[in-house]
């Protein structure tokens, strides 16, 4: 059970603008074991969603490109394969979930022919067997009218319909590995709580390595197993579901915690975080996080931390609990 | 007691969405019967899901659209009615922060021209009046001064929401409409904006109506609430009574979809069933009988009225007593 799905290490992906190149994440580490549902967590701007780009090694169309690191899937490092190998994998061992259901479709394209094909192109099936399993994945989602669907077009679709078909195509090839990138975000909460149950049976029945991305800790808490907390394209604190919501040890991961109007707490003011997320452009020397944080010290706003072990299974990085001290330049 | 200050009384919003001077004409009612109150220096929240009419009903009230029918009165006098040109008063005592930071600033105007423009329009104030206006409530929402002559672009989006609270303000209104203020802001920025809110209403005892999709910040910042589903209120009750005691069965399900940040109250849902139904077709009797898990032969053929169950809470459904039973 213990096997690692996917092994991401000391990624780096930049940008380029005007001849320059922008780091966007500056080594980020993770793993996510069969079966598990691992949770990205961050703001805007954190790099969450560049993580998952460069997983699937997305970046058509962008100056973006991996400058270091590996990513190793079962082994083999996709920062090293081609396109044409990318392609073999996309859909069929590894596949991506968007949060605008609305744009990720094709809608000249009906539904069926979305779906068949991909389904045509890794499962090596005719068309009518491919047409089959179509109306079967659909049928799985909970789509009940499954064949009248195949022959209609996304605009025809509810927004938790199309969140249902995108859901049927990725699982389609039943892959090892699915990158929910914010999956119910532009959903209702009476729609998106149909959307997770879905996503936790899929999971148990497959047993699917799921990464899922999200700004809401509230899906977080609801379905993940473990947690990463990303703040400015890198990784600030790692921990069980569980550890991390009862005892977060970033400040920011606290902050964040803290922010969250919950519903029977009677605060009259709540927790913030001054200040904004820093631009890849402009980041603080030092932690990244230090210019908004109320316990920085001196050493904070000079020398980036070392990710320390807090527990076996918990990680942060940040100078409250370094085991090593630094020397701070004279002044 | 006090004061009322908004008063609106089965309103109701029909939109024409097809056919012409030789087609049939369709229509769809995006407000169907709304009413409720707000009294002075209090939040009223509208919450729902999308397309049940609750941002219908904030353009309503500040004159954006013109209502079918119904009435809406703000300190006493009808304003559902008045002409474009009466519109001028209305305008200044009632006030609208928008969902969308990078939608609703003038790219090309200046901090200062934004904040100063509902000034030229509602005051007769000199240039150096004005200004000093301005820069005084840069100072209120938490702006530094100096971002006076800069232009929208240049901040994130937490401070365009501050720009956007500081150009309601700044006719002195007392009723501020903010649909959906909070929605597009990241978590740590979103508080910011709602202890920012919450401080403004103390020292300026200023009303809220405050429309959101979002449970827990309507709860954080409201006194009472309404629950809007596919054009009319179902439950309104105050913030206590509404998410202790929750009667309606939408309320109840959409209470317990919101997905709680502690994962030791994990739970299997009870999910509601299907889709919001489409509002130019919706269902008969309660709409939402398609969706109900306590829905009766009586659902599907009467529409139910609003009964004032406690002091402080009223709910549309036949069947709110046997709730328990069933």
């Amino acid at each position: 059970m213990n096997e690692n799905v996917l092994e991401v290490i000391n990624l780096e992906t930049i940008f380029k603008r005007d001849q320059q190149e922008i780091k966007i994440l500056r080594g980020v580490n993770f793993s996510i074991q069969r079966g598990e549902v691992l949770g990205l967590v961050g703001e805007s701007g954190s790099g969450k969603s560049i993580t998952s780009l460069s997983i699937m090694k997305l970046f058509h169309g962008t100056s973006g490109e991996i400058k270091n690191g590996s990513i190793s899937f079962h082994g083999t490092d996709l920062t090293k394969l081609d396109e044409a190998s990318m392609r073999q994998l996309r859909g069929k061992k590894i596949s991506m979930i968007f949060q605008e259901p609305m744009t990720s479709l094709n809608p000249v394209l009906k539904i069926g022919k979305q779906l068949t094909e991909s389904i045509e192109m890794h499962m090596k099936l005719t068309r009518k067997q491919s047409t089959a399993h179509a109306i079967k994945t659909l049928k799985s989602v909970g789509i009940g009218r499954a064949e009248e669907l195949m022959n209609e077009y996304p605009h025809q679709l509810s927004g938790g319909m199309r969140q249902r078909v995108m859901i049927a195509m990725a699982m389609a090839c039943e892959p090892e590995l699915l990158i929910a990138d914010e999956p119910t975000t532009a959903l209702d909460v009476t729609i998106q709580a149909q959307i997770l149950e879905l996503m936790k049976q899929l999971k148990e029945k497959n047993d699917t390595a799921i990464l899922l991305i999200t700004h809401d800790l509230g899906v977080v808490a609801e379905m993940c197993d473990r947690v990463v907390v990303m703040y400015a394209g890198q990784v600030v604190e790692e921990a069980d579901v569980f550890e991390l919501f009862a005892n977060p040890k970033h400040p920011y991961t606290k902050g964040l915690i803290n922010s969250v109007p919950k519903i029977g707490d009677r605060k009259e003011v709540l927790d913030s975080i001054p200040g904004n997320v820093p631009s890849p452009q402009n980041m603080p020397q030092g932690c990244k996080f230090a210019p908004r944080c109320s316990n920085a010290m001196e050493k904070c706003h000079e020398h980036e931390p070392e990710i320390e072990t807090i527990t076996e299974s918990h990680f942060c990085s940040c100078w409250l609990y370094a085991s090593k001290e630094v020397a701070l330049h004279a002044k | 007691m006090q004061n009322k200050l908004l008063q609106v009384k089965n309103l109701k919003k029909q939109f024409q969405v097809a056919g012409g001077m030789f087609e049939k004409k369709e229509f769809v009612n995006a407000v169907i019967d709304v009413s409720f109150e707000i009294k002075e220096g209090t939040t009223f929240s509208l919450v729902g899901e999308s397309g049940c009419g609750k941002s219908t009903t904030g353009r309503l009230i500040t004159r954006l659209i013109d209502p079918t029918s119904g009435s809406i009165t703000l300190n006493g006098n009808e304003v559902g009615y008045l002409k474009q040109s009466e519109l001028g008063d209305l305008r200044e005592t009632v006030q609208m922060i928008f969902q969308d930071p990078y939608a609703s600033l003038n790219p090309r105007m200046k901090v200062k021209e934004i904040i100063e423009e509902p000034l030229i329009i509602h005051t007769k104030l000199s240039k150096g009046e004005r200004e000093n206006l301005v820069l005084e409530m840069l100072n209120i929402v938490g702006l530094n001064t100096e971002y006076a002559n800069r232009y929208a672009h240049e901040f994130s989006g937490g401070q365009r929401q501050r720009i956007g609270i500081a150009r309601a303000l700044i006719t002195k209104p007392k009723l501020i409409i903010a649909d959906e203020p909070v929605s597009a802001l990241d978590v740590s920025i979103q508080s910011q904006i709602l202890n920012l809110l919450k401080k403004l209403q103390q020292e300026y005892q200023l009303s809220y109506l405050f429309i959101s999709h979002d449970l827990s910040v309507v709860e954080h910042i409201s006194n009472e609430i309404g629950v809007m589903y596919l054009g009319s209120i179902v439950e309104i009750a105050t913030k206590e009574a509404l998410f202790v005691n929750p009667l309606h069965p939408y309320t109840k399900a959409l209470i317990a979809s919101v997905p709680v940040a502690d994962p030791l109250l994990r739970r299997k849902k009870e999910t509601l069933k299907g889709d919001i139904p489409n509002p130019k077709n919706p269902p008969t009797g309660c709409t939402f009988h398609t969706r109900c898990p306590i829905a009766q032969e009586l659902c599907k053929l009467e529409v139910p009225k609003m009964r004032q169950i406690t002091e402080q809470q009223s709910v549309a459904c036949h069947f709110v007593e046997k709730i328990e039973e069933v």
